[in-house]
């Protein structure tokens, strides 16, 4: 595919000189980039109308598309019946992929940065270079870093990774290289909350897979299941079937604010925020209390009756537990107490309501519990979760037939080179092993895996050094991460790299940027995110030429690979580029052919998705069994179950978390737990940021918000909050009394005050909200990104959220800060 | 000859604009002015209130009070597939119809765009388009008769039901359903993106349509029926006995 080999043509330079005019534009605020480039790019003959396998980039779900191609030009979107969550079918945002291809503000080329002095208003000054000046620059740089034995200060940090033909690259290049950061994901900056409460109760370290279409009770705590979670598509589409199946699938939510999720439901629950663990005990509280939780997976009392009775213990040794550990401590030391009432007073929910949720819940079967971030991403998330996940145990959910469970892998092939047979001394030596830039898993932060919001700070004080080069992949902090300003000081003395082809915040600080294709025009395979259990992988195959002189991540990563002296050089050399990589994967299919036949790179390519079901493992009745082939026959044992399913230190659903326990001393520091305590799912009060206001802020996605990328699509802005009628912006969702006291109208202008600032958006009276919380959508409120984007209201969310985090999974607490509200 | 009618099922039906977008995307709608919206609601007060919303395409009357108004026969009703339809040669934009139809569906091309910059100066049309996208359906597909196409200025346009769509069905369909590979590309947009599948296509002349037997069993119903419009897109509104009474004779026939 001679795509993937762009060469610098005249033409190509003269795209990338009409960009320069308009990044300056863009910085300066007068005058536009021209179209002329656009057409001259369109200008590609072709016939008729092609359909294209891909897969959309919009949010993390990868819903296989239908690209429509009609000479040169892509003009239609559909779902592609073929792959298995999209079915044929789209989420709103699936769509507007078209808009991103020719969204008139992308960049054109690659580009230099001429004005050193960074800033909000400063013009960066680009001018158009060639890719081989750009990966010249930016290996000299490196290898000069490298020889100075300070390469650990080079630091890639990325958003959505897709699978290995970017994300995947990392760990190979931060071994041969010789960085601890490569990469810092972003996963602190999203859900990391919910896989720290599963690898503390079944051990995955993991979001579950979900078998909606077998459920009959959904318990659903602040998933927007309606409008952001994952896979957004396939939930609507599972959302039709169980609420016309026969019997109805019930569902209740939980959450801060009325949303379509919440409206559409069976019950709507509007809880005080971060109080969602004590809801979660209620109902563990009646559940047991009422002899409704699962027997043959939990276990029973050896007589048979239930010694459960509220407020008192049940003696040692009386219950004998199955698959789950430390339910007669839990109880003993949790959840005796923690009865309706008193979740009542903590919640602000009603006491009948609470136990008609937990007697729907604990007599239904299958029943699940689901969460996302609204619970978890306080300081006290990780035990939200936990608290939330333990119902999955008493209900028997785990592993069931309308149950949950977790995503297996893809048999890929192995890459034709391995990155252990090319490290030189340099990349062996000990002195390589440094802590990371953000301190994930070192003592500051033991439990975290990941922690992008803390580099920033890490860098400005030099603790534990300071970075040198940064180049970025998908993810824009300097306007999203809490405290987003504090990046503005960061980046200024840092060299950065931004490969976004869209004009954001971060490419505004640039010192190179090297633009990629946008997902329409790449090649790139990705596995599955959690889906249904089984298997799968779908393929983007380039839908039209790069528009423009622009290049996939993959192959920059490669490129300054190869331009790397010694043997991570020869490694590069060696992978070639990323369309080898697609093929070497591919290889693992020809003895795994998928359920549709696809067997090879080829047939990859026509079908766009891999799959095989089913899941391999079920628990029926409290026992575990395996997939033999036809059906799931082979029983397993208990080692067997550890192994492959509750990888906790007992194997068990653990009520009491090894896994805290390790980390008593620290988690008694941070959160002021006992020790004794420290490994029971309990409800924690939350410490609430902002620096003392009266008001809850919530800032919640909408189901337009395309992971941060649709704020320059018209399309998208029109339709960004359609439920409080926005057509041009996202509105504060306002109870009218909490308004009227504080003097603001309805459509009136308003300021938001926190310790870091103040942001201002146009306030809409919203009845259904809670008194004492305030919605605002994280949309808006760019200083950069393009002309429909940039300065439009509201204010960004994230320059008044303080840079908290939960100790425990390191989750930023975006949902915690508490402000002052009034009229502007 | 068919009767083309649209059931939409609000009780699968998750208020997410994916109808919108799929609309916008397959007739080069301007940002805003969506040929098929989804109205937004709030009822009642904390800790009780909701939302509600209400999926609106153009409904296709049978007796569409903007074809009596239109004073030039731009606007029409199509004889073969019983759509609403306007003759953009024809129409000279005086927004007779906008005023006259109760459902609110029509839409003039130079209103002041609600997102700015104006996306019509951004892509600059060429005299003949309004504006000129580069993401426009191919060229071949401009139909001015039946109102197809990339909008021209000053004049009023509308949900065609996906005229250039659905005109290529096989005749005699009863249904364009979605999940049939050989109807797929046949079936309005709309249609084949509602991802809980909450919105259903067929002949509503046909009685063994499966359009016609969920209007028979689940109680389909009309918004405004006392307009006498006889609007040609019902709703399904959970199937509870109680509903509002239709009329789906056709006295013209």
């Amino acid at each position: 595919m001679d795509i993937l080999k762009t060469k610098l043509t005249r033409r190509r330079f003269l795209q990338a000189s009409g960009t320069a005019a308009g990044a300056t534009a863009v910085a300066g605020g007068v005058g536009y980039a021209t179209l002329a480039p656009v057409s001259e790019a369109q200008a590609q003959s072709g016939g008729g109308t092609t359909i294209t396998k891909s897969i959309c980039a919009q949010c993390p779900a990868r819903c296989g598309i239908d690209v429509y191609t009609t000479d040169g030009r892509v003009h239609a979107i559909y779902g592609d019946p073929g792959n298995p969550i999209a079915n044929g079918k789209l989420c709103p945002k699936g769509h507007l992929g078209t808009y991103f291809l020719y969204d008139a503000d992308r960049f054109r080329g690659p580009m230099k940065r001429t004005n050193p002095k960074k800033g909000r208003n400063e013009d960066p000054k680009f001018v158009p270079i060639s890719w081989d000046e750009a990966f010249g620059t930016v290996a000299k740089r490196l290898q000069a870093l490298r020889d100075k034995g300070e390469s650990h200060r080079f630091a890639h940090f990325y958003g959505r990774g897709w699978g290995p033909t970017d994300a995947g690259l990392y760990g190979d290049f931060g071994k041969l290289y010789g960085t601890p950061n490569s990469a810092i994901g972003h996963a602190s900056l999203c859900a990391e909350g919910s896989k720290r409460a599963k690898q503390a109760t079944d051990g995955n370290n993991s979001y579950n897979a979900y078998d909606y279409k077998n459920t009959n009770y959904i318990l659903n705590f602040g998933a927007g299941f309606l409008e952001a979670f994952r896979p957004y598509n396939n939930l609507m589409q599972q959302w039709g079937h169980m609420r016309t199946k026969s019997p109805k699938t019930r569902i209740t939510s939980i959450d801060v604010r009325m949303s379509t999720t919440m409206a559409a439901s069976d019950r709507a629950l509007m809880i005080k925020p971060a109080t969602d663990a004590a809801l979660a005990l209620a109902v563990a509280h009646v559940m047991l209390v009422e002899g409704m939780w699962d027997k043959e997976f939990v276990g029973d009392f050896k007589d048979g009756f239930n010694l459960f009775k509220s407020g008192q213990e049940v003696p040692e040794g009386s219950f004998t537990e199955k698959w789950t550990l430390g339910l007669a401590e839990w109880w003993n030391t949790v959840v005796k107490d923690a009865t309706p009432k008193w979740a009542a007073e903590i919640t602000t929910l009603s006491e009948s309501d609470i136990l008609a949720v937990a007697r729907e819940f604990g007599s239904t079967r299958p029943a699940m519990a689901i969460m996302e971030r609204g619970p978890t991403a306080h300081t006290n998330g990780t035990y939200a979760g936990m608290c939330i996940h333990a119902l999955n145990a008493l209900a028997g959910t785990m592993f069931a037939k309308g149950g949950m469970f977790y995503q297996m892998g893809v048999p890929y092939g192995g890459l034709p080179v391995k990155s252990e047979d090319f490290m030189d001394e340099y990349a062996k030596s000990p002195d390589r092993k440094k802590p990371r830039l953000d301190l994930a898993g070192s003592a500051d932060w033991p439990m975290t895996g990941t922690m992008m919001q803390e580099c920033a700070k890490n860098h400005l004080a030099g603790k534990p050094y300071k970075m040198d080069t940064a180049m970025f992949f998908y993810t824009n902090p300097i306007f999203t991460a809490p405290d987003a300003k504090s990046w503005e000081e960061a980046l200024k003395d840092v060299f950065v790299i931004d490969t976004s082809p869209f004009p954001g915040e971060t490419a505004m600080y640039a010192d190179i940027v090297m633009p990629e294709h946008t997902y329409l025009e790449r090649l790139q395979d990705s596995p599955t995110y959690p889906f249904e259990g089984w298997p799968m992988t779908a393929l983007r195959v380039p839908a039209i030429k790069p528009l423009y002189d622009t290049k996939h991540f993959g192959d920059m990563i490669i490129e300054i690979g190869k331009r790397m002296s010694g043997p991570m050089g020869e490694y590069y050399k060696a992978l070639g580029n990323v369309e080898n990589i697609v093929r070497a994967r591919a290889k693992g299919f020809e003895a795994n052919p998928g359920d549709n036949g696809v067997n090879s790179y080829e047939s990859w390519v026509e079908k766009g998705v891999w799959f095989k079901k089913p899941y391999h493992w079920r628990q029926y009745r409290g026992e575990f069994y395996e997939w033999d082939g036809k059906d799931y026959t082979k029983k397993m044992t208990a080692d067997d179950v550890k192994a492959k399913l509750m990888k906790t230190p007992s194997g068990k659903f653990e009520f009491k978390s090894g896994f805290l326990e390790k980390h008593a001393e620290y988690i008694q520091r941070t959160l002021g737990v006992t020790p004794e305590r420290v490994g029971f799912p309990q409800y924690l009060p939350a410490k609430h940021t902002g620096g003392g206001g009266d008001l809850h802020l919530v800032t919640p996605k909408t189901s337009m918000h395309a992971e941060g990328r649709g704020a320059n699509l018209p399309h998208a802005i029109a339709l960004a909050q359609p439920s409080m009628g926005g057509k041009t912006t996202v509105y504060l969702e306002i109870h009218p009394e909490t308004a009227k006291k504080r003097g603001i109208k309805n459509n009136g202008k308003v300021r938001l005050k926190a310790n870091l600032g103040t942001i201002e958006a146009i306030a809409r009276y919203s009845p259904a909200t809670r008194p004492d919380t305030l919605i605002l959508p994280q949309e808006f409120g760019h200083w950069a990104q393009g002309r429909w984007a940039k300065g439009r209201l509201a204010g960004n969310t994230s320059e008044i959220c303080d840079n908290v985090s939960d100790p425990i999974s390191g989750l930023a607490c975006y949902y915690t800060g508490k402000v002052t509200i009034e009229a502007a | 000859m068919a009767k083309w009618g649209m059931v939409i099922d609000l009780d699968k039906c998750t208020g997410c604009t994916a109808c919108t977008t799929a609309c916008g995307m397959e007739n080069n709608r301007l940002p805003g002015e969506n040929w098929q919206d989804v109205l937004f609601y709030q009822e009642g007060e904390f800790p009780s209130g909701t939302m509600k919303w209400f999926p609106r395409p153009c409904m296709h009357c049978e007796n569409a009070s903007c074809v009596e108004v239109c004073p030039t026969r731009a606007t029409y009703k199509d004889p073969e597939g019983g759509l609403v339809l306007i003759d953009w040669n024809k129409c000279i934009g005086c927004k007779y119809c906008m005023i006259a139809c109760p459902y609110g569906v029509r839409f003039y091309t130079d209103e002041k765009a609600p997102i700015q910059p104006d996306v019509k100066q951004v892509f600059k049309g060429d005299g003949k388009r309004s504006w000129n996208p580069p993401w426009r359906a191919p060229e071949n597909r401009d139909d001015w008769k039946h109102g197809v196409g990339v909008q021209p200025n000053g004049v009023v346009s509308k949900c065609t039901f996906c005229y250039h769509r659905i005109t290529k069905a096989p005749k005699g369909t009863p249904d364009l359903d979605p999940n049939n590979p050989a109807l797929r590309e046949f079936t309005p947009a709309c249609v084949v993106t509602c991802a809980p599948t909450a919105r259903f296509f067929g002949d509503l002349d046909n009685p063994n349509s499966e359009v016609s037997k969920m209007i028979a069993n689940q109680r389909g119903v009309r918004l405004r029926d006392h307009t006498g419009n006889k609007p040609q897109v019902y709703y399904l509104t959970g199937g509870a006995g109680g509903a509002i009474p239709t009329d789906r004779r056709d006295k013209k026939s």
